[in-house]
Parts: C-alpha cells; structure tokens; sequence
C-alpha cells in the first residue's frame, strides 16, 4: 500500500500524480489549516438580511508578506532617498564646503548601498520561490508595480556600488563614478516612491481611495528616515546644516501626507475603522508622535536623539501601513461599504 | 549596444504581448453559474479535487450551515456557499426562510487584477481566455493574493507559490469540460462559449421573471454590468445582494487606476530631488 499522506489519500500504486495541482506541495497542513479556520462560535453563526456579509468571513486575502516587506519598505526607502540626497551633494559640491559635501555625498552612497542591498535581501527572502527571484526580470509590465520595483532596484543597486567603488578615483573611472552617483540618485527616488505605489494600487479598502498620497507618504518618509541615519551617525557641521533643512522639511511632509492618507480613507467610515481600533491604530498614531516629536528635537539641536525617534517614527509607519491594510482586508464590510458608496 | 537594443526590443514585445494577452482573444470559455438550479450537494468540489489532484485543506465543522469549506483558496478552487436567510423567495408558497447555493469559483476576469499585477509573467491569458497561474514561473511574491477584488487566488505557505482555478486547463485541451461542470448533477453550472452562456443566461433571467421570481439577476455577465472587471468570464445568476454570496458589489480591478498613481509618484520624486538639491545648496552656503 502506498496510499499519499499529504491529504490527497492517492493510491500511487494505482495513480500518477499528473493534475494540475498535484505538484502542490504540503508540508504543513496544520498551519495553512489555521488560516482558513473561522474563530470558534459563541451562537449559531446566521446571515442577517440587516446588514449583510457571509458569516462575517472576510471578502478578500489579506497579504501573505511578512516582517520583511515593511522593513524592506523602510530599508529600500532610506537607500532612495540617501542615494537622491548623494547626488545632489555631488552637483552643490563646489567652492569652500566642496571637500565637506563631497564626503558627505560619499557616505549617503554608502547607506544607499547597505539599504539597497539589505532591501534585496528582505525581498527575496519573503519570496515563496526565493531561488526564482530572477524571474522577476523576465518582463516589463508597467501595470504591476511590483515588477517596475525590481527593474527600480536592479537600476539603483548597481550604479550605488559602481559609485561607491569608483567616485573620487582619478581619470575615467572617477567620471564615470561620477555619472552613476547621479544616475543611482534618479533611481534613489523611484525607490523611495514606487512601494507607495505598489502598497496603494491593491485591492485592500483602506489604502485605496489615497492613491494619489500614498507614494508622497512613503516619499517623505524615506527622506525622514535618510535623514535621521545621518543624523544619528555623522556628526559634522554641514551634515547637521542638511539634516537640519532635509530632515525638518521631509518629517513635516511625512506628517501632513499621512493625516491626508487618514481623511482620505475615512471618507468612507467603515473602511478607516482600522485607523480607529486595534494595535494597527496605535501604531499609526505612534509613528504620528514620534515623527513630531524628532521636528521638535531638532529645532532644539538635539540631533542625535532626534535622529532615534525620527527612524523609529518612520519604521512604525511603515509596519503600520502594512498592518492597517492587513485588518482592512480581513473586514468584508469595509469593501462593501466602498463599493456601495 | 546591439545587445542593449534587443533587450529594449525585447522587453517592448513583452509588454505588448502581455497587453494582447487581456485584449486580443478568440473562443472565450467561461462558466454560467446558475444559483437557482444549485442544490448544494458538493459534487463540484469533490470533482475538482479529485481531477485536479489538490490536497485537503483539513476537516472543520464551522457552523456556518452546511458551509464547512469556508473559501476559495490555493488548494480549493470550487466552493458552495450556503445562505440560510429568514426572508422567503418571491415565489415561495410558506414560511420566511429560504436556503440559497452557491457555487463560487475563480471568475476568470476579462480584464484580471491578478494577471495585470503579476511581475513574473507567470500568470497568463490562454488561448481558452482563461486566467492560468504556470506553476513552474511564479515565484510567491504574493502581489496577485492583494491584487484579486473577489479574494480567490490564495498562496501556499509550505508551498510557496500561488494558486487557484484553471479552467481545467488540462481538459480543455482535450476537447473535455471541465471537471465541475461534468459532475454537477442540475446544470447548475454551465461550461460553452461565453457568447452562448450569455444567451442562455439572459433567457433563464426572462424565464424566472415570467415565473414570478423578480429579485433574480445577473452578476458580472459582461462589462456594462461590471465595468471595474470588464466582465467575468465566469458569471453568475444570484437572487439576494452580491454580498450575501460574499461576492464584492462593484469590484474594481486595482490596475484600471494605476497610471493616476505612478504620476503621483513622478511629482513626489520631483519634490525630494528639489528638497534635497534646495537643501544642500542653503547648507553649503553659509
């Protein structure tokens, strides 16, 4: 007897395993048996014509991303906008700060490098197939915003290395160091945008109706978050004159698009419940006072703190992203609510 | 050059080919899921199972009537949802309760949010119009799952790539239908040329109404009624609101809106490239 235990109780003495879901493989069947189960009843579950759903299961999927996908939201969005803040140090690099700027510029291509690569590395990672992380590149499909992210990234990596590697060197290879800083800078900001794209462009309730402000969120959040690695870890004068600019711009448009991504969503109260409720709600708001709380820091001059709460203010937004969408997905009344709108 | 060139060439066919894939297509297949003839027995789930080979998704009594299949998913491609509701049908006789069936299935949209997401290219437009994830291309990126407004392609987690209904890719090649349509014992579930399916549907519509059952109508038979899907190629005859089925009432394919919010994202790019230019350059003078 050779009758299959994954749950297909296929005799394969008798039968070949040839259908179309047979390469299905089942290693756990416990766990994805969790995902679907419904949570134990306390009455008889019914419909009620009242308000309608079935059986109060949920409408769509919710995500099946892990912690990795908003810490590559954070990584891959300080690298963006570290790599755009680089190539603009290159181009003001001039006169008496030029040897301060031109430092500086090289440091912000390093975490370009660390945040692009450590991003690479959390993509794939989540990736159900990680070994097929290439086939990424076999199209180029601008409706899909995960495949235009990995041309983003596979532009932005390598000409932050190539910077990296070459700028400052003499002759050519200096020139051409040169043309990839400003190169992975056009790249950094595409970077920094395309996951608010990506996040918004879904069918999930709550992140819909702020299409338009979700990639300035996660833009100005991706600047904060450069910003405050700077500030937390180069001390110099003009260092703290950018961040002092860069930073305090970038944290109060982080603040300001993330109250409108909130009002937008909850034109429709239904579907901005979760900003109301819950863990996700909390973060929402401690990402909110974090960031505010760094502005005042570093008007005080308190550079390095500030540095802490901005980073941490940004982190927090971007998991509260994910975990706001997540609890939007899992409430079928927040699309019907939407759609009959 | 020339191999930068061909890549560009390359990839421009890519593009066009995955926009032929929604656009141009020939012999549309579809299922017509009639609601009112379906008697709940399961004999499409137990067939697409078998023909297809997928694992069970384990043994659950939910409580939910006789619903204990819960939802579509990766390893269920068919599901018979049970409706119990204290309101009777129009052309019932007695009592106020009426048990309505349904059996949900991928809709194979005519334009797909999964398929226009895809970043791999692995979900693809058959020569049937049918929406097929290839198995051996997808790479579990799980950007299709939050892309679907019906909530119907599902990824694995010990399997690690997504799946759900194929149209029984397989036996349409071979001239057969497919699998649930075979088994189902009322015609409940019609499988033919999209064309026809409509045809018959708007007659059996016409046909209740004569009859006296008003609240019967079709969901998603083509894209005046679901502009967001541009219809489904899989459409359904239902007699209560969409949501009673757990079917979203006007879904909205995510990538219909996608150039309004790359062009957000082209401005919010121009803003941090002029904030740190602009300050770089006040940090740099004094």
């Amino acid at each position: 007897m050779a009758i299959s235990t994954d749950g297909r109780d296929i005799d394969t003495n008798l039968a070949e395993l040839s259908g179309e879901g047979a390469a299905q493989k089942i290693e756990r069947p416990d766990r994805h048996l969790q995902k679907i189960a419904p949570a134990p009843w306390e009455r008889v579950p019914q419909v009620t014509p009242a308000e309608t759903t079935y059986y109060e299961r949920p409408l769509l999927k919710q995500s099946v991303w892990s912690a990795d996908i908003p810490l590559y939201y954070f990584v891959g969005g300080a690298a963006g906008a570290a790599l755009t803040l680089g190539a603009a140090m290159q181009l003001a690099a001039r006169g008496r700060r030029r040897r301060e700027l031109r430092a500086l510029s090289a440091h912000c291509h390093w975490i370009g490098i660390i945040g692009s690569t450590a991003g690479a590395a959390f993509l794939i990672h989540d990736l159900g197939r990680p070994s097929r992380f290439l086939n990424m590149m076999r199209v180029f499909r601008p409706t899909s915003p995960m495949n235009m992210g990995a041309w983003i990234l596979a532009g932005a990596a390598p000409t932050a290395i190539a910077t990296g590697l070459l700028v400052n060197r003499r002759g050519l290879p200096g020139k051409l160091g040169e043309a990839t800083g400003y190169a992975s800078g056009v790249f950094g900001a595409a970077l920094a945008g395309y996951t608010g794209v990506l996040v918004s462009n879904s069918v999930i309730p709550v992140w819909q109706p702020s299409r338009r402000w979700m990639p300035v969120l996660f833009i100005a959040s991706a600047a904060s978050s450069a910003a405050s690695i700077l500030d937390l870890f180069y001390e110099n004068r003009t260092a703290r004159r950018v961040t002092g600019v860069f930073g305090t711009a970038s944290r109060l448009m982080e603040i300001a698009a993330s109250r409108r991504v909130e009002h937008l969503a909850s034109t429709v109260p239904q579907v901005g419940a979760p900003f109301r409720s819950g863990a996700p709600g909390v973060l929402w708001k401690a990402a909110g006072v974090l960031t505010a709380t760094s502005v005042a820091l570093s008007l005080l001059k308190r550079h390095r703190l500030a540095g802490v709460l901005g980073a941490a203010g940004s982190l927090a937004l971007r998991f509260a992203v994910h975990s706001l969408g997540n609890a939007s997905a899992r409430d079928p009344r927040a699309s019907f609510a939407q759609q009959r709108a | 050059m020339a191999a930068v060139l061909s890549t560009v060439e390359a990839l421009s066919l890519e593009t066009a080919a995955a926009r032929a894939d929604t656009h141009n297509r020939s012999g549309r297949k579809g299922f017509f899921t009639d609601t009112t003839l379906c008697i709940g027995c399961k004999a499409c789930e137990v067939a697409c199972k078998q023909w297809n080979q997928l694992p069970d998704d384990g043994f659950l009594f939910t409580g939910m009537s006789y619903d204990n299949t819960v939802a579509l998913g990766a390893s269920t491609w068919r599901h018979v949802a049970f409706i119990e509701r204290p309101i009777a049908l129009s052309t019932q006789d007695a009592g106020a309760f009426s048990w309505l069936f349904s059996s949900d299935v991928c809709k194979h949209c005519a334009r797909a949010g999964c398929l226009e997401s895809c970043p791999t290219g692995a979900i693809i437009r058959t020569e049937f119009d049918s929406v097929y994830v290839q198995p051996d291309i997808c790479n579990g990126c799980g950007y299709c799952v939050v892309n679907c407004p019906f909530g119907v392609i599902d990824r694995r987690e010990d399997d690690g790539r997504a799946w759900k209904c194929t149209l029984c890719y397989d036996r349409l090649k071979d001239q057969m239908e497919p699998a649930c349509a075979k088994a189902c014992p009322t015609d409940s579930i019609k499988f033919g040329d999209l064309e026809e399916l409509r045809e018959i549907a708007r007659t059996r519509v016409e046909r209740l109404h004569e009859n006296g059952l008003e609240e019967a109508y079709l969901y998603g038979a083509d894209a005046a009624k679901q502009p967001g899907t541009e219809g489904l190629n899989a459409f359904f005859l239902l007699v209560d609101k969409p949501e009673a089925y757990n079917l979203p009432p006007d879904p909205v394919v995510p990538t219909k809106t996608v150039k309004e919010t790359w062009a957000s994202l082209a401005f919010a790019a121009v803003g941090l490239a002029a904030a740190a230019i602009g300050s770089v350059f006040v940090a740099s003078r004094g």
